[in-house]
């Protein structure tokens, strides 16, 4: 393994050496999760996205609780801003104890599949459903019309979307949906300590490349190594945005089990608001060809999408039904993973890890570097 | 798209003149008819595009197109789109690898009521 050693800090006798310790291979595998952060796109089936008027409009509704039908809660009291849009609990708590972990909504802007499960192939149908699922904001079509046009926000809807008489409850619940889509769009996450370092490695300046620490190093070398999380987590954003078991239980409680992706195409692909249907403003239909093409399989059962590693370590608890606390508990969940728990006939991918302390400590520390927050 | 174009006019009208185009996949049987892959660039976790070439005179009228990760035992997520273009020439639309790693594309083309199965390896970094 080739090491760069930063040749002005070995010139200054009593210094600790600084080192880029990873190989020219690794240094291209690093490469690939930038740059930070990528030129932001418009989404083409949403003809309100990147509009500035929209996007304050959704700023408003997404922390105002009348997209519920009764008030009693805003999409900010599930998705915290004060949190990283998440909150601390294992799992969300609508109206009642939901099934799954509050995902964060940030860097969502341009994704294939958002949720734990994929139900929706845009941010505008992502954000749409849970304003009339009974257990979350439950709202009627209807009741969400006659919500808007009573409040104050009615005027800058109708600037934007036109007079709500000439719109059926069905166009007022979707474009209310493409302005919060448009706000969400806005949230991501800063530039990390990672993102220097694999800036400065795209450079070829390996001094400061040696900036970063020797530990979250040796954890970079066992993510895209030994620890085979690069699989999943790769891209800007260390995620593919595909769906995979990861070993954690999918048992709600004795009787009920969480379908994952499984019950996820489900919906989808009963759903009316997909890339490929009538609401999407797209004429060209651009990224219906996910949904179109999608192989299902049963071991689509007990999936769940992978997440993004930006900003993790502000996002805890961690995993589909938020069961891990913390990223060691991450990190040991995988180095000891039960086989048994996995699908017989999915993938071979996870086995046990076998990570010394140290390197638990190290794959921590290397998460740890991809927030923004020091 | 000029790329595509540029692979149509050769192969138009001359199916049996592919041989040096592309990449050859694998076939064990003796005398197979030469099968040519052409691939795009290939980015992780997002659709790409391949053109394969059958170099028979024989009409195939369709193939059929799958890839699986042989160490991982998975395959695509997504079905893949073939679209005749004539003259034994096919584009391979939407095929997508969501892990890095050695992916086997297989393209099974019908001969005289025979099936024959095609490999090329492609690593994906």
């Amino acid at each position: 393994m080739k090491r760069w050693v930063t040749a002005a800090l070995l010139a200054m006798p009593g210094t600790a050496h600084a080192e880029v310790l990873l190989s020219r291979n690794e240094i291209q595998q690093t490469l690939s999760f930038g740059p930070w952060p990528p030129s932001f796109q418009a989404d083409p089936s949403n003809r309100v996205s990147n509009n500035p008027r929209a996007i304050a409009l959704g700023a408003a509704l997404f922390s105002d609780p009348i997209l519920s039908v009764d008030g009693a809660f805003a999409c900010a009291s599930c998705h915290d801003p004060e949190q990283a849009f998440t909150t601390s609990e294992p799992r969300a708590v609508g109206r009642v104890l939901l099934d799954r972990n509050t995902p964060t909504l940030k860097n969502l802007a341009g994704l294939r599949w958002y949720g734990w499960a994929g139900k929706s192939d845009s941010l505008w149908a992502a954000s749409l459903h849970p304003i009339i699922e009974k257990r979350e904001m439950a709202h009627s079509k209807e009741s969400l019309k006659d919500a808007i046009v009573a409040s104050p926000y009615i005027n800058d809807f109708e600037a934007i979307f036109g007079d709500t008489q000439n719109q059926g409850a069905d166009l007022v619940l979707v474009n209310i949906a493409k302005t919060l889509s448009s706000y969400l769009e806005t949230l991501t996450t800063e530039r990390s300590q990672f993102d220097d370092f694999r800036d400065a490695l795209e450079r070829g300046d390996m001094a400061a490349a040696s900036n970063y620490p020797d530990a979250a190093q040796r954890g970079l070398q066992l993510f895209l190594g030994r620890g085979n999380c690069s699989l999943c987590h790769n891209g800007l954003r260390f995620s593919n945005n595909e769906f995979h078991d990861a070993g954690v239980p999918y048992f709600l409680s004795e009787t009920e089990v969480d379908e994952g992706r499984f019950g996820g195409l489900n919906f989808l692909l009963s759903s009316a608001y997909t890339l490929d249907g009538d609401w999407s403003d797209d004429p060209a239909k651009q990224g219906a060809w996910a949904v179109r093409s999608i192989r299902r399989s049963h071991s689509d059962f007990g999936t769940f999408r992978t997440p993004s590693l930006r900003d993790v370590a502000e996002t805890a608890p961690y995993m589909h039904d938020g069961s891990l606390n913390d990223l060691e508990a991450v990190v040991r969940h995988y180095n000891e993973i039960d086989v048994e728990r996995l699908h017989a006939d999915g993938e071979a991918i996870l086995s046990e890890l076998n990570l010394s302390e140290q390197e638990v400590s190290d794959l921590v520390a290397f998460l740890e570097t991809l927030s923004s927050s020091p | 798209m000029i790329r595509w174009f540029f692979w149509f006019l050769i192969f138009s009208g001359t199916a049996m003149a592919c041989e040096s185009n592309g990449q050859r996949m694998v076939e064990e049987t003796q005398n197979a008819p030469e099968v040519h892959l052409v691939v795009d660039e290939i980015l992780l976790a997002q659709p790409f595009s391949v053109l394969v070439s059958i170099c028979n005179e024989i009409t195939v009228g369709d193939i059929r197109v799958d890839a699986i990760m042989p160490a991982h035992q998975h395959g695509l997520n997504y079905v893949p789109e073939v679209t005749a273009l004539g003259d034994g020439v096919f584009r391979v639309d939407q095929i997508l690898f969501h892990m890095p790693g050695l992916w086997q594309l297989q393209i099974d083309v019908e001969f005289r009521g025979e099936s024959l199965s095609y490999t090329s390896e492609i690593e994906l970094k």
